[in-house]
């Protein structure tokens, strides 16, 4: 039973993996570049696997949340400010999901967007409001399977399968290295989206982890965003396959659920748009309350998905007037994708504030006790934490010269 | 009444001048309903060393740090910005 | 029955907890009181927007004033252990914490469904 339990964990989360981010960069990765950045987004996998393992085990031997420990660590000051750069970017983030689900729902239904955006927000947050937690995770990961249908469309695109191969293997064959590198950040910062973490080891939290927990935190970030990567690459072979060499560009989610409906029809259609309907609308929902966990943890107030609407008072209206700020950014009428791809990009710069702390506290004998990072952990720790600083620095220079990924 | 952040952060100097580092920390113990103060936790780094980069936690507890120790009582006074200790405090 | 921590790594910017569990604020400074060289212990956990004005220059003044006057000084007679977080003896309520949630609750249980 429990092993049935943790299997039906697992498929949430890989339902719940892609998000906006994820499918605006690896349909469009695929689309310019073909099967070549495959190997990036096994660098991204392996690098939230290695975070998220970091945080659920900060959480569950010391009991303390991202925010927490970021306060705790770097104390008032610096956490404050690291705050602030997290919660900009969270609310560019759920911004950029909500527009997607209007997007997705427009597709699906034809009627005008701007309503769709309101009753966006307003379902997202009735949900939220009314459904328990348990069932807010189930629903929104096991529709979010139905991604899936993108690993099925990519074999059935007949890719060149050496090619597919080749693609895990770092190289670069463009003359345009700007771009590459561009779309490498991008596709880095799609697979390491920090509201994933800062969710993550709320829920740990939540569910009162203990250092007993230690094995199924482990499990959990291997398992889940090991196979929800899986998904990342059947959209980039869809994008390669479909549309390199084309001139037709995926930036309307439209064009990216073709990559399911060329080889599998009307069917394929329908499963990539609710597959996407779910995924970007559970990813609204985990970006939604990790600001308001984010705001809560730091401060001190009372949090908690469990917890009932009345019970956690501030974390409550935290959570909808971030929903309101979101409607708000969404109505300027500002296309989806392209805030997607300034959210992605803005969340990479702003990762190395969260990612260091927490590495830090993983690594501090006072707070971990014997569950301190062993060395393959601080050796993964480290040579992640030089990536993401790497790309962070990198990340906005290189949006500006390909005028965010055009050239 | 002086606040611990006031304190976090000074520079500690003795008597005759010689800079002894900055206060990382400072160290209390911990009675039924009391918490005396007893030092203050030095640390030469600074930044670094708050950061933990460098420190190690004591092998007797997972609660101080395992760095040197200014005995409160050796503490002669407090300037505005730095803490004077007397001159026997650098030995220990 | 003593133990030795140090303050700034076991109990500033901990989360503290009355003695339901709840949450209710952090411990934004420590108060402590004795001169140099004498005996001196920690009188009391400092929490609210106004200490903030103290820990973060700049940034702690503007927070400050968004957060407007409140500042809460709990005698640390109260507090009946430290471990990952700071528990006190008493409800929040009692020490005039919390009270941020404790006036919006009502608002937010006008609604229905609240209680969800």
């Amino acid at each position: 039973m429990k092993i049935f339990q943790i299997a039906l964990g697992i498929l949430a989360a890989i339902g719940g993996f892609v998000d906006i981010g994820d499918l605006v960069f690896n349909v469009a990765a695929g689309a310019a570049f073909g099967y070549q950045l495959l190997w990036v987004v096994v660098v991204g996998v392996v690098g939230i696997i290695v975070y998220s393992e970091m945080c659920g085990r900060v959480a569950a031997v010391s009991e303390k949340a991202v925010f927490d420990a970021v306060r705790e660590r770097v104390g008032f000051g610096a956490g404050l400010t690291t705050l602030i750069a997290a919660q900009v970017v969270n609310l560019m983030t759920l911004a950029a999901e909500v527009g997607g689900v209007a997007i997705c729902l427009r597709l699906l239904s034809g009627l005008p967007y701007r309503w769709l955006i309101l009753a966006a927000i307003v379902a997202l947050g009735l949900i939220v409001w009314v459904v328990s937690f348990d069932w807010i995770e189930r629903i929104f990961g096991y529709g979010g399977l139905c991604l899936l249908v993108f690993a099925v469309a990519a074999v059935k695109l007949h890719p060149d399968w050496g090619d597919v191969a080749h693609g895990f293997v770092p190289h670069v064959d463009t003359s345009d290295t700007l771009l590459y590198c561009y779309f490498a950040v991008g596709l880095l910062g799609a697979a390491m989206t920090p509201y994933e973490v800062y969710f993550y080891s709320s829920g740990a939290i939540e569910e009162g982890w203990g250092p007993k927990d230690l094995g199924i935190n482990r499990a959990n970030a291997l398992i889940g965003y090991g196979l929800g990567g899986f998904l990342s690459f059947a959209l980039m072979i869809t994008g390669g396959a479909l549309f390199l060499g084309q001139e037709i560009e995926p930036e309307l989610l439209g064009s990216i659920a073709m990559g399911a409906q060329v080889p599998l029809g009307q069917v394929g259609l329908v499963l990539a748009l609710i597959g996407i309907l779910f995924a970007v609308g559970g990813a609204s929902i985990d970006t939604l309350f990790s600001g308001a966990y984010n705001l809560a943890q730091f401060m001190g107030w009372e949090w908690g998905r469990y917890r009932s609407n009345a019970g956690a008072p501030r974390f409550t209206l935290t959570w909808l007037v971030l929903l309101v700020l979101a409607l708000g950014i969404v109505m300027t009428g500002i296309d989806p994708v392209m805030l997607t791809e300034y959210a992605v990009i803005f969340s990479v710069v702003a990762l190395p504030l969260t990612y260091l702390p927490i590495l830090l506290v993983a690594n501090d004998k006072a707070y971990m006790g014997r569950y301190a990072n062993g060395r393959l952990a601080n050796v993964l720790g480290a040579t992640y934490f030089v990536i993401i600083l790497a790309v962070s620095l990198s990340a906005i220079p290189l949006m500006i010269l390909t005028n965010v990924g055009q050239s | 009444m002086r606040t611990l952040s006031s304190l976090l952060g000074r520079k500690i100097v003795t008597e005759s001048g010689s800079d002894l580092g900055r206060c990382h920390d400072v160290r209390a113990e911990l009675g039924a309903s009391r918490l005396r103060v007893t030092g203050l936790v030095l640390g030469r780094r600074g930044h670094l060393e708050h950061f933990g980069i460098g420190a190690q936690a004591s092998a007797s507890s997972a609660r101080v740090r395992d760095s040197d120790l200014i005995q409160w009582k050796d503490i002669v006074r407090f300037e505005a910005d730095r803490i004077v200790v007397s001159d026997s405090a650098e030995e220990a | 029955m003593s133990e030795e921590l140090d303050l700034g790594l076991a109990v500033l910017d901990h989360q503290l907890l009355d003695c339901d569990g709840r949450r209710c604020g952090n411990v934004d400074d420590l108060a402590i009181e004795g001169g140099p060289g004498e005996h001196a212990e920690v009188a009391a956990i400092l929490s609210g927007p106004n200490v903030w004005r103290g820990r973060a220059g700049f940034l702690g003044r503007i927070a400050a004033r968004i957060g407007g006057d409140g500042r809460v000084r709990t005698p640390w007679s109260e507090v009946a252990e430290v471990e990952a977080h700071v528990t006190l003896k008493k409800r929040a309520p009692d020490y005039g914490l919390g009270r941020l949630d404790d006036r919006l609750r009502p608002w937010i249980e006008r609604i229905p469904g609240a209680g969800r």
